[in-house]
Parts: structure tokens; C-alpha cells; sequence
């Protein structure tokens, strides 16, 4: 149980520190760069992102293993999970809309966004790369749903930090040609160090 | 009336669900078709790399065997025997200093139990330091070795890429004395 | 307001370059840039989704409705995604490893959903095909000169050619992640400065500067624009 549980801590830490979306495996980025201007709009992008991570992942795991594996069907992965992951993120919203009209007025207008967040079709296929086995479902299903949730973290994570360093550039004075988006890129070069210095933390920490 | 009425519903809601359906069963189709070209090629190329990587750490054999022997070390994935008898090769897929099971290698011990070649397949080292394991000045000195690996040294600087490359090691020996008895 | 078809063909390359002053697919564009081989490899798979995909949805634009049309297209894109993938994985399986994930990533590539929607859309077949020509080797030429500037000074080679010197004094931070972001900044600003700030010196990015806002998320990014003000 214990060796479990440090299994599941070890996936979301190196999900959130180690193989950080954002800043070391590039996917993410339109967001990352477009809604970290403002703090309450990064936070609230990112839990979106969480979510519907999550959920994603519980949809689409189960769909590999059930349907699309069984029947030789692994080719129409791409296809199926984008398609599954727009009818999901509409669905959310028409659910928020109608029985959480308080979460909808906060996340709502960041959700249609996700649909095409290549973060969030990532996490699904490299659950199902990583974690599937032939053999057993629930464990790994519960790894992939911890990845996730790490990831979408890590997510989260990144763009809560980019929002504190971007609006203090924003305030200083650069060369003509790199205001704007150059100067953001290059502050992201510079968060994105800090992140390599976890590498191995992970394995050498719980291992 | 009626008339415009029929007309809104199969524009509102025939028109859309019969043209998607149309268009994911022509794509469906189309994708269909593809994959039963393409993948006898992908399966005969993934064969094809396999075989290379096998025959590239072990020269002498003429082809190889796929062995299923219960209760291996977990790292490693498969072993297979030489069909003319000189050897074995282990694909291991161990913890690497860039996470669980990032690092892929292939180990080929000859019959006297000593390594024929050892080298990495795919790995997530931190490049310039960990990433040195798969160069010939560390990875060079593990040919002709036995299981005690008299020796080794590690790099400087990616101790921890070198000792999980032992690691693995060890883990394709402990294989290796496994397979050889039974 | 008839554009000639040349102007249409040079238009993705250089005025309305899908990376460099559109600023969209930044995440293949980030990551796979660190050989000048994938660059090649990932344009090329990006080139054909987008061409296949715009001449597909110029030849049903008058058959499909409004209503669905994006998971029409999203259809139309994802299918021909996993063609490429299938084919790259047969016959090219060391493009395969280096691109990885990113190559079913081409589905959400804001450049394809993009160009279907603005351009395809609307126009001919013939003028569609020449836009998403135009634009597949604008995005190739930008990730072919980000990729060789960072492999030459990252990792001393190009296109798997070793240059003296260099390859012995290497800054491999600029194969890394670092040096993706920093490039890429340092690309935007000559860019700027080359066009004397004139192509997208207050552009913003991601939905308040993404041209296919009206794509993307359908009524979501005017909504967040809304919110935003």
C-alpha cells in the first residue's frame, strides 16, 4: 500500500516538476504565453486545464482499452480522442452552465479554448503510451488519472509563476525590438532553467 | 408553413448529422484502407530495426529466439537466445536519472558469460552529462567483461547515468544466470 | 479585392508567415526544432495535413452546415493526421522516434484549423491549395532556420554534418529547453526589427492576436475578450 501511494507521488511529482508541460516539453504553449497576463486569468485557465485533463483521460483511457484495443483498432486513436475531447469539453460546459452557474462564471469562457490546447490531447495519448498494459486495467487506469492531475498541476504551476515574472517585465524598459513577445519568450527561457534543475530529483528522492 | 417548418428541421438537425456521419465514414473508410497497407510495412520495419539492434550487439549469431522464462528481473523486457547457440540479448528498459523507465538498452552476453556489447537505445539523461552513457568512452568498456564488471568507471559528473547503466546491468547477468540453467 | 494566385502562394511565406508574424503552432515549432532533419520532416507532415485538409474542406464548403462545421474539419484534420502518422511509421521509423508525440499533435495545430476556416472556407479549391502550399513552407522555412541555428551552435552539426570547432565547443543549452524559448524570441525580434516593428510590434499573443479566434473555440474567444475588457 505504501510502496502504492509513493508510486502515485512519485508520477505526480516528476509530472509537475520533472517533465513539466510548459517549460520543458513545449506543449501548452499557446496559453501559456496568451492568458498569463493577468494572475486570475492564468489560475483560472489552469484549473479548467486540470479538469479537463482529468476527465479526458478518464474518458479516453477506458476507450483504448475496452474498444479500440480489442478490435484492432489502435490507428483511429488520433481521430477518436480529439473528437471525444471537443464533445467533452462542450458537454462540461453545458453541465456547468446549467448546475454550477457560479464555476461556469469563472471557467466557462477558458473552456471552448481547451478543445485545441495540445496539452490536453498529449496527456491522453502518452497515458495510454506509458502506463497501458494488456494485461491489468485498474492500476494503471489509476496512474494515468494521477498523471493527469499531475500534469494539469504542472500546468497550473508554470502559468502562476509566468504571471508573477511577466507582470514585473512588463513594467521594464527593453530594446524596441523585443517588446512585446520577444522579451516574454525570453523570460520563459529563463523560468524554464529553473526547471531543469529537477531533473532526477524525483527517483533520487522517493527511490 | 408547414413547409418551412420540415425545412428548418432537416437544416437544424438532419442536414448537420447526416453530413458529419457522411464525412467520418468516408474518413474512416479512407483511414481503414490506409492501415491495412501500411501496417504489414510498419510491423515487417519495427521486425527489421529489432533484428538490426539485436545482430549489431552480437555478430556471431546467425538469428535469434524469443525466450518467455517466468519471474525475470522486471527491467527486463525480453530476452532472446542466439538460434547457433552463442549467446544471448536482453532489451531492458530500466529507471534512468530522467525518470521510471526511461532508460532503453541492449545487452548481448556471449555463452562464457561475458559482454559482447551494451549500449543504449533511447534514454532522457540530461544531455551534455547523463547523455555521455551512450558514448563509446563509457559504454566501450563494458565489451569482454564477466559479472563482476572489474573495472567500470563511472563518469564524472553523471554518477548517477553510470550506476543506472550498471544497474542494468547486473539486471541482464541476473537474467542471464536465469535462462542459462533453465 | 482579387488576390493573383502568386500573391496568394507568397503570402503564407513571407507577409503572413504562420510563425514568425501569425505566431500560431509555437509548440512543434518549440520543440522538434533541435535538428534541422526534423525541422524538414515535421514541415513536410504539416504541409501535407494542411493541404489535403484545405482542398478537402474548400470542395465541401458549400455541403457543410454552419452548425458543424469544426467537427467537420476537426474530422477532415485528425484523419488525414494519422494518414501521415501511419505512412511516417512505415516507411521513415527514425522520424517517427524523433518527432514522437508531436506528430499526432499536428491536429491541434491552431495553423490547419486556422487556414481551414479563414481561407479554405471560402475560397476555391485551386486557391486553397495554393495557400496551404504557401503557408506549409513559410512554417517549414521558420523551423528550418530556427532548427539550424540551434543545432550549429547546440550541438556543432548540421543536418548531421559536423563542423569543425564548433562541434567540440558546443552550447548545448540551445538544444535544450532554454534555448528553444530564447531563439524563438531573439527570431521575433529581427523579425521586428527587420520590418521596423512594422509586422507585429503590438500583436499579442494566443486569442486576443490569434487570427483564427473564430476558430478555435468557436464563441470562446470573443467571450474572453469580453471578459478581458
Amino acid at each position: 500500500m505504501i510502496e502504492n501511494i509513493k508510486v502515485l507521488i512519485g508520477i505526480i511529482m516528476a509530472a509537475v516538476l520533472v517533465n513539466n508541460y510548459v517549460l520543458s516539453q513545449f506543449l501548452g504553449i499557446c496559453p501559456f504565453l496568451g492568458v498569463s497576463k493577468k494572475l486570475d486569468q492564468a489560475t483560472g485557465m489552469s484549473v479548467a486545464v486540470i479538469f479537463v485533463m482529468v476527465l479526458a483521460t478518464a474518458v479516453t483511457y477506458p476507450i483504448q482499452y475496452f474498444l479500440l484495443n480489442p478490435k484492432g483498432m489502435g490507428y483511429l486513436q488520433t481521430v477518436v480522442f480529439i473528437l471525444v475531447i471537443a464533445a467533452l469539453v462542450q458537454l462540461l460546459e453545458i453541465v456547468l452552465k446549467k448546475y454550477i452557474p457560479a464555476l461556469h462564471a469563472s471557467l466557462g469562457v477558458y473552456l471552448p479554448l481547451i478543445t485545441t490546447n495540445c496539452a490536453v490531447l498529449a496527456v491522453c495519448i502518452s497515458n495510454v503510451d506509458n502506463y497501458m498494459t494488456a494485461t491489468s486495467f485498474g492500476g494503471t487506469f489509476v496512474q494515468a488519472l494521477v498523471n493527469a492531475l499531475g500534469s494539469g498541476l504542472g500546468f497550473l504551476l508554470a502559468m502562476v509563476m509566468f504571471a508573477g515574472v511577466r507582470s514585473q517585465v512588463e513594467r521594464c524598459n527593453c530594446p524596441e525590438s523585443f517588446k512585446g513577445m520577444p522579451i516574454t519568450l525570453i523570460s520563459a527561457a529563463i523560468v524554464s532553467v529553473s526547471f531543469m534543475g529537477f531533473a532526477g530529483v524525483v527517483d533520487n528522492l522517493l527511490g | 408553413m408547414t413547409k418551412t417548418k420540415s425545412n428548418n428541421v432537416v437544416s437544424d438537425f438532419v442536414a448537420p448529422i447526416v453530413v458529419l456521419t457522411a464525412i467520418c465514414l468516408v474518413m474512416t473508410l479512407l483511414l481503414a484502407v490506409t492501415n491495412q497497407i501500411t501496417s504489414p510495412i510498419i510491423d515487417e520495419t519495427a521486425r527489421k530495426r529489432a533484428e538490426a539492434a539485436r545482430t549489431q550487439v552480437m555478430p556471431e549469431a546467425d538469428g535469434f529466439e524469443l525466450l518467455s522464462v517466468e519471474g525475470l528481473p522486471e527491467t527486463i523486457t525480453e530476452v532472446y537466445q542466439a538460434t547457433n547457440g552463442v549467446g544471448y540479448v536482453f532489451m531492458i528498459t530500466s529507471s534512468g536519472y530522467g525518470g521510471k523507465n526511461t532508460l532503453n538498452m541492449i545487452c548481448g552476453i556471449d555463452s562464457t558469460g561475458l559482454i559482447t556489447s551494451a549500449s543504449v537505445l533511447s534514454h532522457k539523461e540530461t544531455p551534455g552529462l547523463g547523455s555521455k552513457i551512450t558514448g563509446s568512452n563509457f559504454a566501450g568498456q563494458f565489451p569482454g567483461k564477466d559479472a563482476l564488471l572489474d573495472g567500470v568507471d563511472t563518469i564524472s559528473g553523471a554518477t548517477f547515468s553510470s550506476n543506472y547503466f550498471i544497474a542494468a546491468i547486473q539486471d541482464a547477468f541476473a537474467a542471464y544466470d536465469m535462462v542459462k540453467e533453465g | 479585392m482579387k488576390k493573383s494566385k502568386f500573391s496568394i502562394l507568397t503570402n503564407g511565406i513571407i507577409k503572413e508567415n504562420p510563425i514568425l508574424v501569425l505566431v500560431l503552432g509555437t509548440c512543434p515549432f518549440l520543440a522538434v526544432t533541435t535538428q534541422a532533419s526534423n525541422a524538414i520532416g515535421m514541415g513536410a507532415a504539416v504541409t501535407f495535413v494542411l493541404l489535403c485538409s484545405n482542398i478537402i474542406v474548400s470542395l465541401l464548403r458549400k455541403i457543410i452546415p454552419d452548425k458543424v462545421r469544426i467537427p467537420c474539419y476537426i474530422v477532415v484534420i485528425a484523419s488525414f493526421v494519422t494518414l501521415v502518422q501511419m505512412i511516417v511509421k512505415a516507411f521513415l521509423p527514425e522520424l517517427d522516434t524523433s518527432l514522437g508525440l508531436f506528430l499526432p499533435l499536428i491536429v491541434v495545430n491552431c495553423i490547419i484549423l486556422g487556414r481551414a476556416e479563414m481561407f479554405a472556407s471560402k475560397n476555391g479549391i485551386v486557391d486553397s491549395a495554393l495557400d496551404a502550399i504557401g503557408m506549409g513552407i513559410g512554417y517549414t522555412l521558420a523551423m528550418l532556420v530556427m532548427a539550424s541555428v540551434r543545432e550549429i551552435v547546440g550541438n556543432g552539426t548540421w543536418y548531421g554534418i559536423e563542423i569543425p570547432v564548433l562541434v567540440d565547443n558546443n552550447i548545448l543549452i540551445m538544444t535544450m529547453a532554454p534555448g528553444g524559448f530564447a531563439m524563438f524570441g531573439i527570431l521575433i525580434a529581427i523579425v521586428n526589427k527587420l520590418s521596423h516593428g512594422k509586422a507585429i510590434k503590438k500583436k499579442e499573443f494566443g486569442c486576443e492576436g490569434c487570427p483564427s479566434a473564430a476558430a478555435c473555440g468557436q464563441a470562446g474567444c470573443t467571450q474572453k475578450e469580453a471578459a478581458v475588457k
